[in-house]
């Protein structure tokens, strides 16, 4: 079973603040994290190259220091570590980003199951893994709590409103995977980190893959980031003081009032 | 030999903070504080190489270790500090026990000895404080009688006792100090030999995750091939031999545990309103209690990074800016976790908030690993050689450098330190010429004096050469304020504090001191201090 997992370095959302007046994100002392969602995908693949034998290709497409979250993932444990690097790429939206990854995963070839995040936690669109798909031509199933493979099959419980679905996918699929929500993601031992450092990583540019100009950058996405801004907070808090018993009705007054209670 | 690059020693920083956040809770710290308990459990399963294997760290790859560098170990340290420092003290204990085999150890003894520390997890301890020996290791009274058989040497008998031993209670082995016949030397004890009990576990003020015991040793017999080296009378230079380095790690304490108090306090400053707003923006607060505290962790992060990278070259010497870093960082990390207790009011002063147990813990790195008084003589007596042997030129022509750094890059308050240091020329050059030192508080103020000049003097010179330390959150515009800042008030300290200590202890004209000391211009440097701390108080709360 080859498994192509594809991840993305991404700034720790906890930390990350937007510069009200310039609009542009604080990157200051905001570390970077192998997306988390990413995370659990590449925990799942492990488990399944643990059960089938095969070979794990990480693929990532970012700057050259996007190279942290390939040695993280080699570290764990996958075999092969691909980052898609190239000034090409520079702006590219996620139809953009899905078209040079799935020219990636072509250039890899020989693959069984390809999982990804459910989406990345800078951006939200959850856009990239069907995107991959697409472009790929094979079939999909997002929003996987699990994968498997069961006679040579994939299959997955997909979290739908009210509960799961127990689903089946022809090989090769690709599979976008979401996470508990108290999620930790494993991390290698300190030997582990040593050994994979023989490990190297290859760097493919937008030539490498045979990836179009036209279809990459900013020339190739049809969507444009417009504004970032943090919601301004507009209600304001009401502080109410006396007695307990006193604010114990202004309390109850003022959910009568909001009608939260009758 | 293949070493860990800088990549990996970021993952594993990552490896240990994503273990702290699964398997050491606040909770359980408190619980283990609050019972004095060592955390054997949670110790073995961080030394386990499939979970972190923390302590391979020391050990070279050959023997199934990592063969950190300096650099390496700083970074870890201060990460295990901000965890806990008993924790830390645990794990250094192990670096420190293992020391003496990698520094001495024949090529069979490491073999041996470090295999099995590797694959079996052993806890390591460091036997060298006496009652009568603590910083001063000549006075050692643990002796090492010779056996003899058939005119050979058999082995060693122990006789004597270790005291505030690291790892003491709970070790598997022991590297022990002891006198034999050709002089101190460095023996490999294992538990449970006939004749060598540990004593109860301290009941400490702080680290008390960190177990420490007393050990004694009645006609312990050592095989001969147990003597380190196999040669007698090596073991104060072994130790001394590595001074620099274990201080360095002393200093990363200091750092990591104090930056947990400092970034408790901002966050708590964020939140807490007084008066319509969050203390955060009250500038009195801000530069009372805080802020001033993490302008000296970033330069004391410039500059143990600066002499980290210098070890890794050579691990060996260096002892002097050992004990400038270990003095300097642990000084910061303990003032900033007393104000963090001040800044947080009542709350701090609570066990529920962790500033309360840092205060605690973090009062042990000015302590061990050589008192911060014997690192402020160590110091001392470090410079003045060089004084002495340049002909008072040692620091002016440390100020002629920073004012070629000044001219490169005239933000960074190079002229300050220049200034600063060719005062402290002056002050050094009175100081001999009226025989000042024979006071010894003469000495420990000059001790501290230097390593605040040189500490200040490597923040801006890095920052000058575009170097920034690792670990530092901060942006280079920042990181500028802060060094100038700092530039400006160690420069106006050593003048001011250097002539009073002069002027009290000798002969010296006051109007002849600040005119040779250019007190004046230090002054005259000092405009803008206010606008820098305002900035640097701006960004703590952007980024925490």
């Amino acid at each position: 079973m080859n498994i192509v997992v594809c991840i993305k370095q991404v700034p720790d959302s906890d930390k990350v603040k937007v510069n009200p007046e310039t609009g542009t994100i604080i990157r200051a002392g905001v570390p970077s994290i192998l997306n988390p969602y990413d995370h659990f995908a590449l925990e799942n693949a492990l488990k399944i190259k643990k059960d089938t034998g095969g070979k794990l290709t990480v693929i990532s497409m970012g700057p050259p220091q996007a190279v942290e979250v390939i040695k993280l993932a080699l570290s764990l444990g996958a075999d092969r570590g691909i980052l898609l690097s190239d000034r090409a790429f520079a702006g590219s939206d996620t139809w953009a980003t899905s078209y040079a990854i799935s020219k990636g995963i072509e250039k890899i070839g020989n693959y069984d199951l390809i999982l990804c995040g459910q989406m990345a936690i800078d951006g939200d669109t959850a856009q990239t893994g069907p995107g991959i798909a697409h472009h790929l031509k094979i079939p999909q199933i997002t929003f996987c709590e699990n994968v498997s493979i069961a006679n040579g099959k994939a299959e997955v419980s997909k979290l739908v409103d009210g509960g799961t679905l127990d689903m089946q996918a022809e090989l090769p699929a690709l599979i976008t995977m979401t996470m508990p929500s108290d999620y930790l993601g494993i991390y290698p031992s300190f030997l582990d980190v040593f050994d994979a450092q023989d490990k190297p990583v290859e760097t493919w540019s937008a030539q490498d893959v045979g990836a179009e100009a036209k279809n990459l950058g900013l020339e190739g996405s049809p969507t444009r980031v417009d504004k970032i801004y943090a919601p301004e907070r507009k209600v304001q808090g009401e502080i109410f003081s006396g007695s307990a018993n006193e604010l114990a009705d202004k309390v109850l007054e003022f959910l009568k009032q909001g009608r939260f209670i009758k | 030999m293949k070493k860990i690059d800088s990549m990996s020693r970021n993952l594993m920083l990552e490896s240990l903070k994503r273990y702290a956040q699964k398997h050491i809770s606040f909770d359980f710290l408190r619980e283990h504080d609050a019972e004095n308990k060592f955390p054997a459990e949670l110790l073995k399963d961080m030394y386990d190489p499939k979970v972190l294997g923390v302590h391979l760290l020391l050990i070279p790859v050959e023997y199934g270790g990592l063969a950190g560098s300096t650099s390496d170990i700083w970074r870890i340290c201060e990460a295990l500090a901000r965890i806990d420092l008993g924790i830390a003290t645990g794990v250094f204990a192990t670096f420190l026990g293992s020391d003496p085999l990698n520094v001495g150890g024949t090529e069979e003894q490491k073999a041996k000895w470090f295999q099995k520390i590797a694959k079996e997890k052993l806890f390591v301890a460091y036997g060298a404080t006496e009652a009568d020996a603590g910083s001063d290791l000549v006075s050692l009274r643990t002796r090492a009688d010779r056996v003899m058989e058939n005119g050979d040497i058999k082995g060693y008998k122990l006789n004597g006792s270790k005291m505030w031993i690291s790892n003491g209670g709970v070790a598997d082995l022991y590297t022990v100090l002891a006198l034999c016949p050709d002089g101190p030397s460095w023996f490999l004890v294992e538990k449970g030999l006939e004749g060598f009990t540990q004593d109860h576990h301290e009941d400490k003020h702080g680290i008390r995750l960190s177990n420490t015991a007393g050990l004694s040793f009645e006609d312990v017999f050592i095989p001969k091939e147990n003597l380190l080296g196999l040669v007698e009378g090596q073991g104060l230079q072994q130790a001394q031999a590595v001074f620099g380095y274990t201080r360095l790690m002393v200093a990363a304490f200091g750092l990591g545990a104090g930056l947990e108090a400092g970034e408790t306090a901002v966050k708590y400053a964020k939140q807490r309103v007084q008066g319509g707003s969050p203390l955060v923006e009250k500038q009195g607060y801000m530069h009372k209690l805080v802020t001033p505290h993490f302008v000296k962790f970033e330069a004391a992060r410039a500059y143990i990074d600066n002499i980290a990278k210098k070890l890794d070259v050579d691990n060996h010497g260096l002892a002097t800016e050992g004990a400038i870093a270990k003095y300097y960082a642990t000084e910061a990390g303990n003032n900033c976790a007393e104000n963090a207790i001040q800044a947080l009011g009542g709350y701090g002063y609570t066990k529920e908030f962790a500033v309360e147990k840092i205060k605690r813990d973090v009062k042990i790195t000015c302590i061990y690993e050589g008192t911060n008084e014997i690192m402020e003589m160590t110091i001392y007596r470090g410079r003045w050689q060089e004084h002495l042997k340049t002909r008072g030129t040692y620091f002016s022509s440390m100020g002629d450098e920073l004012n070629v750094v000044h001219q490169k890059d005239a933000n960074l308050g190079a002229d300050s330190i220049a200034l600063g240091l060719k005062a402290l020329a002056i002050l050094l050059e009175e100081c001999r010429a009226q025989r000042l030192t024979r006071h010894q508080f003469v000495t420990f103020k000059l001790g501290e004096l230097i390593a605040e000049a040189e500490v200040a003097k490597t923040f801006c010179e890095d920052l000058g050469n575009g170097v920034i330390a690792e670990g530092s959150k901060f942006d280079v515009e920042t990181l500028k304020a802060m060094a100038r800042a700092n530039a400006k008030q160690v420069a106006f300290k050593i003048a001011s504090e250097g002539m009073k200590l002069v002027l009290g202890a000798g002969q010296s004209s006051a109007q002849d001191l600040m005119t040779k000391t250019n007190f004046v211009a230090i002054q005259d440097l000092q405009r803008g201090i206010t606008e820098d701390l305002d900035t640097i108080s701006s960004k703590l709360k952007e980024i925490f």
